[in-house]
C-alpha cells in the first residue's frame, strides 16, 4: 500500500523518497560497560510489532534530515502518536 | 459432492486441555514438523494450532520454487536434503506433490558476480550438489527467450546452473504433510489462535488459545513472518528479523516457452512457466517492515520492467494475478532455529524470509528430531540465536542485508 512519510522540513511526502532506518531502540549504548548482549541487542534485535511503532526514517532523496515517526505496521498509516486511536 | 467430502487431515478434534507437544502455526515447518514427530519418533499426541486455515501464510504465498544452491557450508546440506526428499515424501505420503525438476538458471550480470557464481558453484560441488557456471551463450541455448544483447539494462554475463532445482506445487505439501500426519494422530487445530505461552521456573507449562488452555511441555513456534511479534508478545524475546511484504504475480497463461527456473539478482526478478502455462514471477519486497501484505502498483511496474527486458518475448502479456505476503527477513539471511535456550521446552523455527518453502522438508525432519531428543542435531546447530551476540553471521550474503539500519 502507498505509504506516504511527513519529514519535519519538506512535510508530507511520498515513502519512495525515504530509507526505512529501523526501530527506535532509545540512545546507543555507552561504550564503557558496553556487553556483546547490549551492543547485539541494540545493532541487531527487533521487536516487529504489528501495531504501532516509533521508527527511524532518513529523507534519502529529499533533505537528508533523520527523525522518528510513528506508523500503524499493518496499515502503513502515520501516526500522530504512539496509542491506537480510531 | 463437495459437501460430504471430508479433509484429508482428518476429523475436527475437540481441542484437549494437555498435548505433549504443541506446534503454534500452521505452516510448512509445523505441518513437517508434527509429520516426522509421529512418523520417526512416534511422538503422536502433537497439536498443531493455526489461527486461520493450514497453508494461509508462506505456504501459500511462495511462488513453489525449490533449489540447494545457496553460498555457505552451513546452509547448502540442509537444503540439499530438503531438495532429495521431495520424490521421497511423495511416495511415503502416497500424494502427488507435482515436483517438477526443471532447473534453476541464475543469471549473472558482471564479472564480479561471475566470480560470486564461481564460489557458489564450487560449495555446491564439494557438497555433491549438481551447479555449474555457464555462460551467456549457453544459458540461450537452455532458454532461448533469454535476451543475451548488451543493449539492456544489465547485459547477461552467464549464469550459474542448478539442473536439480525446480518446482513443486506448493499447496501439494500442505495437503500431503497434513493428511500423513493426521493419519498417524496429529490433531489439527484449525481457526485456534495462541494467545500466550505459560511458563513456569523458566520452563514451558502451557499454551493459552482463544479456545482454552493447553497444558504441554514442548511448544514449537513456527508462524511464518508472524513469528517473530508472538514469540517477543509470548515471551518477550527479541529477534533479529524485520517483517516485510513481499509480492509475487502470474501472466496469462501462454504456450510453453520457459522450461527453466530463469532468476536475476540485478533485476530483483525470477521467472518460471506453471504447468498451466501462466508466467508466475517475483518477487518485490517493500523497502520498510509492515504487515499489510498488499500489493502495489510500484512493483506491478517494476516487474513488467525487468521482464520486458531479459525475457523480451513477454512483452504486452497480461498480468492475471498479483498477491502479496510476508517474509521475516534476517541480517544475514539465515534462518533462525533455537531450542531449551531461552526458556527450557520452548523451540522457535523462523526467520527464513523467502526461503522457508525450500527448506521445509528437512527442517522438519530435524527439529522433530530437536524436540524429540532434546538434543540439537549438528546440522542446525549453526543456526542458534546466540550466534548474532557472538558475531558469528552465517554469510549467507556477502555483506549485510539493507532490510535493517545496520549496513
Amino acid at each position: 500500500m502507498a505509504l506516504t512519510i511527513t519529514c519535519p522540513i519538506c512535510g508530507k511526502r511520498n515513502g519512495y523518497e525515504f530509507r526505512y532506518g529501523g526501530e527506535e531502540k532509545g540512545p546507543r549504548p555507552d561504550q564503557k560497560d558496553l556487553t556483546p548482549e547490549s551492543w547485539c541487542d541494540y545493532v541487531h534485535m527487533n521487536r516487529c510489532v504489528a501495531g504501532i511503532q516509533q521508527e527511524w526514517w532518513f529523507h534519502r532523496d529529499g533533505c537528508g534530515s533523520w527523525f522518528t515517526i510513528f506508523r500503524d505496521t499493518t496499515t502503513n498509516l502515520e501516526k500522530e502518536t504512539p496509542e491506537a486511536k480510531e | 459432492m463437495f459437501s460430504k467430502s471430508k479433509p484429508m487431515w482428518g476429523k475436527k478434534n475437540k481441542l484437549k486441555s494437555s498435548y505433549d507437544v504443541v506446534l503454534i502455526g500452521g505452516g510448512l515447518h509445523s505441518l513437517a514438523t508434527a509429520y516426522y514427530l509421529a512418523k520417526e519418533h512416534g511422538i503422536t499426541d502433537v497439536a498443531i494450532i493455526e489461527k486461520n486455515y493450514i497453508g494461509y501464510g508462506g505456504a501459500g504465498r511462495n511462488t513453489a520454487i525449490v533449489r540447494a544452491n545457496q553460498r555457505t557450508q552451513y546452509n547448502v546440506p540442509l537444503y540439499k536434503e530438503a531438495l532429495d526428499l521431495w520424490p521421497v515424501l511423495t511416495r511415503e505420503l502416497d500424494y502427488n506433490l507435482m515436483f517438477n525438476n526443471c532447473g534453476n538458471l541464475n543469471l549473472m550480470h558482471s564479472e564480479a558476480a561471475m566470480n560470486a557464481a564461481r564460489m557458489n558453484v564450487a560449495t555446491a560441488q564439494f557438497h555433491g550438489v549438481e551447479s555449474h557456471l555457464i555462460d551467456a551463450k549457453q544459458a540461450k541455448e537452455l532458454v532461448p527467450a533469454l535476451n543475451i544483447s548488451d543493449d539492456i539494462t544489465f547485459p547477461i554475463h552467464g549464469a550459474m546452473y542448478h539442473p536439480p532445482g525446480g518446482v513443486v506445487r506448493h499447496d501439494a505439501v500442505v495437503w500431503g504433510l497434513a493428511k500423513g500426519a493426521a493419519k498417524m494422530g496429529v490433531e489439527i487445530h484449525q481457526h485456534t489462535e495462541a494467545t500466550g505461552i505459560q511458563t513456569k521456573n523458566g520452563k514451558v507449562t502451557a499454551v493459552v488459545t482463544d479456545k482454552g488452555v493447553i497444558n504441554t511441555k514442548q511448544v514449537l513456534l513456527s508462524a511464518g513472518g508472524y513469528s517473530a511479534a508472538l514469540i517477543h508478545g509470548f515471551l518477550g524475546i527479541k529477534l533479529p528479523i524485520s517483517v516485510l511484504t513481499i509480492q509475487a504475480m502470474v501472466t496469462q497463461p501462454l504456450k510453453p516457452l520457459l522450461d527453466h527456473v530463469v532468476s536475476s539478482g540485478a533485476y530483483h526478478c525470477y521467472a518460471n512457466q506453471t504447468l498451466k502455462g501462466e508466467i508466475a514471477t517475483g518477487a518485490h519486497m517493500d523497502p520498510w517492515p509492515n504487515y499489510t501484505t498488499l500489493t502495489t502498483a510500484h512493483y506491478i511496474k517494476h516487474q513488467a520492467e525487468a521482464l520486458s527486458e531479459f525475457l523480451p518475448a513477454l512483452r504486452g502479456v497480461r498480468f492475471m494475478r498479483i498477491w502479496g505476503g510476508l517474509a521475516d527477513m534476517t541480517p544475514d539471511m539465515a534462518p533462525i532455529m533455537d531450542g531449551n535456550e531461552q526458556v527450557e521446552g520452548f523451540f522457535m523455527d523462523c526467520g527464513w524470509g523467502y526461503f522457508g518453502f525450500k527448506s521445509c522438508s528437512a527442517v522438519g525432519r530435524h527439529m522433530a528430531d530437536f524436540m524429540a531428543t532434546n538434543t540439537c542435531p549438528d546440522i542446525l546447530k549453526p543456526f542458534a540465536l546466540k550466534r548474532y551476540k557472538e558475531h558469528k553471521l552465517m554469510g549467507e550474503t556477502a555483506a549485510l542485508m539493507s532490510y535493517s539500519p545496520d549496513n
